[in-house]
C-alpha cells in the first residue's frame, strides 16, 4: 500500500516506570488510505491512545517511542525535528479528543481556541481566519455561531464543547483526523449527531478518520476498516463487515459477544470476558490473551502468534481462529466462557482427561 | 468589565472595609490608651503642668469621647496631631511616610511575581532536574529564613564586608540619605523584603504549573501544534495564575508586616519605621493612624485580590 497516507510499522511505544517498562504499545504496524475511516477498538489500557499519542508526536515522559516508523505522506514523522513535527501536528494530522470539558481551555474563549491552530501553523489566510472559525462552528451545527465564538467554554453544553473541539481539529483542513472516543462522554443522541457529522465530514473534505473507540456500534456506524487491539497489539484488522459477521480472533469473537442487544433471544446470555487485561510490565508468554481465551490450545501458551491473512483483506493474529473454534470446538453453543473452557486447556497447559474432550481436540491443533 | 453585579459587589466590599476599620480603630484606639503610664511620661512633666498638657490634647476626657472625636475627625481626613513633635499634623505625616513605604512594598511585590513566578514555571517545566532543585532550594530558603536575619546578613555583607574588600568600591549605604532613596538604595531592602514572599510563589506556581500541565487542554493545546512557549504561558500559566492569586492577599500582608522590620534595620523613613517609633514613644495618635491605614491597605488590597479572579477566571462573576 504505497499510496497509504499514514503507514505506521512496527510501533513500539514503552513507559519507563518506577514499577517498571510499561510495553504500552508492541509492534503494531497499519496504513490508513487517503479519505478512509478506520476504527481502533479494544477495551481501556490495550493501547489505542497510545497509539495515536505515538502518531501525534505528544507522548511525554516517563513514555517514550522506543521502535518502528510513523510514514506520513512518505515522510517517517520519527525523523523530524521538534519543530517540523510541530508544523504537522494540528496542521495536517488533528486529533480530538475524549471529555470535551476538560479538553478545552477554560479561561480561553471558544473562538479563540479555535483562531489559535490556524494563526500557529499560516495554513489559512491569516485575514480569512475570524471568518473561518464562524463558518466552522456553523459547519459543525452550533447555531448562532458569530456569537458563540465570543462564548467561553463553560457556556457551551456538552455536545457543543465537542462540536467546537471537532472545528478546532477540522480549522487546517488536515489530511487526518484522530478521533479518541469522541463521543464516550455524551448521552446517547448526541453521540449519534456527533457520529453524523463526522460521517458527513468525511464525505465532504476527503479527511481520514481514526476512529477510537471501545465502543463497537460507534465504529459500526462511522468506519469501513477495524483493527481490534488487545495488550498492546493489533490481534485482529479486517473490514467492519468481517469483523462483525465472522470475527477470526477469539478476542473480537468475545468483544461482539459482550454487546447487550435488544434483538437476542430470550434467555441468551450475555457473556462477559472473564480475567482482566495482562499486566503491560509483565506479560503472560506465548499469545497475550491465552490467559482469558475460551479456545486456547498448548501453542498457544508459548509461541506468540504472527499476524496472518484469513480472509480476503482480513488479517488475525491467532492460532486457533474462530473458523476451527466453530468447527471442532462447538463455539457456536457456548455457555461456559471460562479460559480453556471451549479447547479443554485448563491453566499451565494441562489438559482435562481424556475422557471429557471431545475427540476431535484429543490431540493439539496445530497450524 | 463592569456589570451592575460587579458594581454591587465592590459598593457591598467597600461598606465591610469602612465597618472593618471603625473596629481595628476602635479596638486600637481603647488599647493603647489604657497602657500605664501616658504621652508624656518620657519628658518627665508632673502635676499641673502634666494636667495642662493632658488637657491641651484633650486626654483628659473620657475614653469613648476621645474615640468619638477621633473618628469624627478622620472621616474628615483629619488624623489629629503627635504629642511628642508638639501639634505636628500626623494626616500629612502619615501620606509622605506611606508613598515612602509603597515605594519600597511596591518594589518588593514586583520582585515577587516576577522573580516568583518565573522561577515557579521554570522549575516545573524541568521538572526533577537541576534547575528544578536549584530553584525551588533557593524557595525554601525565602520562606524560612526570617527578613531581620537576612536584611542583617545583607547589611553585613554590603555595607562592610564588600567595602572592605574592595576598598569602597562596592559600598552600600546602610541608612537611606533622602526620603525615598536612590535606585540603589531601594535595590537591597526590597529584595530582602521580595525574598520570602518570592519563595512563596514560586513554591505555588511550581505546584499549579504541574497540576496544569497534566490538563487536558494543554494536551489540547499540544495537538493543535501550538509553539511550547505558547501552550506554556497561554494555556498553562494563565490557568495557574488561579490558585496564585488566592495567595496574593496573604502576601500583601506579609510584605506590609515585613516592611516594618526592614524599615528600622535599613533606616528608611516610611511607615514602619514610624509605627514602631510612635508605639515606643507612646505617641498614641500616630499608632492609631498607621494601624488604621494599614488596615485599610490591607481590605483594598484583598478586594483587588477578588476582583482579579473575575479577571482571570471567565467562570467567576460576582
Amino acid at each position: 500500500m504505497t499510496d497509504a497516507i499514514l503507514e505506521v510499522r512496527n510501533l513500539s511505544t514503552h513507559f519507563f516506570t518506577d514499577d517498571g517498562e510499561v510495553k504500552a504499545v508492541r509492534d503494531v504496524s497499519f496504513s490508513i488510505a487517503p479519505g478512509e475511516t478506520v476504527g481502533i477498538v479494544g477495551e481501556s489500557g490495550c493501547g489505542k491512545s497510545v497509539t495515536a499519542m505515538s502518531v501525534m508526536g505528544l507522548v511525554g515522559r516517563p513514555g517514550k517511542v522506543v521502535g518502528g516508523e510513523i510514514m506520513f505522506r512518505g515522510r517517517d514523522l520519527l525523523k523530524l525535528s521538534k519543530e517540523e513535527f510541530r508544523n504537522i501536528r494540528g496542521r495536517d494530522i488533528a486529533m480530538i479528543f475524549q471529555d470535551p470539558l476538560s479538553s478545552m481551555n477554560p479561561v480561553l474563549r471558544v473562538g479563540y481556541q479555535i483562531d489559535e491552530a490556524m494563526y500557529a501553523h499560516d495554513k489559512i489566510p491569516r485575514d480569512q481566519v475570524e471568518r473561518r472559525a464562524i463558518d466552522l462552528l456553523a459547519q459543525v451545527r452550533v447555531s448562532d455561531a458569530a456569537r458563540r465564538i465570543r462564548q467561553f467554554p463553560h457556556q457551551f453544553s456538552g455536545g457543543m464543547r465537542q462540536r467546537a473541539m471537532i472545528a478546532m481539529g477540522l480549522s487546517n483542513k488536515p489530511d487526518l483526523l484522530i478521533a479518541d472516543e469522541p463521543t464516550t462522554a455524551l448521552d446517547v443522541t448526541v453521540q449519534a449527531q456527533i457520529l453524523e457529522l463526522l460521517r458527513d465530514l468525511n464525505e465532504q473534505t476527503g479527511a481520514a478518520i481514526i476512529l477510537i473507540t471501545h465502543n463497537l456500534g460507534v465504529v459500526a456506524g462511522l468506519c469501513k476498516r477495524v483493527l481490534v487491539m488487545y495488550a498492546g497489539e493489533i490481534v485482529e484488522e479486517g473490514t467492519v463487515e468481517q469483523i462483525f459477521e465472522s470475527p477470526q480472533h477469539p478476542y473480537t469473537w468475545s468483544l461482539l459477544r459482550s454487546v447487550p442487544r435488544i434483538d437476542a433471544r430470550r434467555g441468551h446470555r450475555l457473556l462477559s470476558i472473564e480475567g482482566l487485561p495482562p499486566d503491560l510490565i509483565d506479560l503472560p508468554q506465548g499469545c497475550k490473551f491465552n490467559p482469558r481465551c475460551p479456545f486456547r490450545v498448548e501453542r498457544c501458551f508459548n509461541e506468540s502468534p504472527p499476524i496472518e491473512q484469513v480472509a480476503p483483506a482480513q488479517y488475525a493474529a491467532c492460532w486457533v481462529t474462530m473458523e476451527r473454534a466453530y468447527a471442532e470446538m462447538g463455539a457456536g453453543d457456548i455457555i461456559d466462557t471460562s479460559p480453556g473452557a471451549a479447547s479443554g486447556v485448563h491453566p499451565a497447559g494441562r489438559t482435562l482427561p481424556a475422557a471429557e474432550v471431545p475427540a476431535a481436540l484429543a490431540e493439539p491443533v496445530g497450524d | 468589565m463592569l456589570t451592575r453585579g460587579t458594581l454591587i459587589y465592590i459598593a457591598q466590599r467597600l461598606a465591610l472595609i469602612v465597618f472593618t476599620l471603625i473596629a481595628v480603630s476602635f479596638l486600637v484606639f481603647v488599647t493603647v490608651h489604657s497602657l500605664p503610664g501616658d504621652a508624656f511620661e518620657s519628658e518627665r512633666v508632673h502635676g499641673k503642668a502634666l494636667q495642662l498638657l493632658l488637657h491641651e490634647y484633650g486626654l483628659d476626657r473620657p475614653i469613648l469621647v476621645q474615640y468619638w472625636s477621633f473618628l469624627t475627625n478622620a472621616v474628615q481626613g483629619n488624623l489629629g496631631v503627635s504629642f511628642q513633635i508638639r501639634g505636628l499634623p500626623i494626616t500629612p505625616l502619615v501620606t509622605r511616610e506611606l508613598s515612602v513605604s509603597a515605594e519600597l512594598g511596591g518594589t518588593a511585590l514586583l520582585i515577587t511575581i516576577g522573580v516568583g513566578t518565573t522561577f515557579g514555571v521554570l522549575a516545573a517545566l524541568r521538572q526533577n532536574t537541576w534547575v528544578d532543585y536549584t530553584l525551588t532550594s533557593i524557595a525554601v530558603v525565602g520562606y524560612s529564613v526570617p527578613s531581620f536575619v537576612l536584611a542583617g546578613l545583607g547589611v553585613l555583607i554590603f555595607s562592610y564586608w564588600l567595602p572592605t574588600i574592595t576598598n569602597g568600591v562596592i559600598s552600600y549605604p546602610a541608612i537611606w540619605t533622602g526620603t525615598y532613596g536612590t535606585l540603589v538604595e531601594l535595590s537591597l531592602p526590597a529584595i530582602i523584603l521580595g525574598f520570602y514572599t518570592s519563595g512563596q510563589v514560586t513554591r505555588i506556581t511550581r505546584a499549579a504549573m504541574l497540576e496544569v500541565l497534566q490538563q487536558d487542554y494543554v494536551r489540547t493545546a499540544r495537538a493543535k501544534g501550538l509553539k511550547s512557549r505558547v501552550v506554556t504561558v497561554r494555556h498553562a500559566l494563565r490557568n495557574a495564575l488561579i490558585p496564585l492569586i488566592s495567595i496574593l492577599g496573604p502576601l500583601v500582608i506579609s510584605i506590609i508586616t515585613g516592611s516594618v522590620i526592614i524599615e528600622n534595620i535599613f533606616g528608611i523613613p516610611g511607615l514602619g519605621k514610624r509605627f514602631v517609633e510612635s508605639i515606643l514613644s507612646a505617641d498614641y495618635n500616630i499608632t492609631v493612624a498607621v494601624f488604621t491605614v494599614y488596615a485599610l491597605l490591607i481590605g483594598i488590597a484583598n478586594l483587588i485580590v477578588d476582583l482579579l479572579y473575575t479577571v482571570v477566571d471567565p467562570r467567576i462573576r460576582y
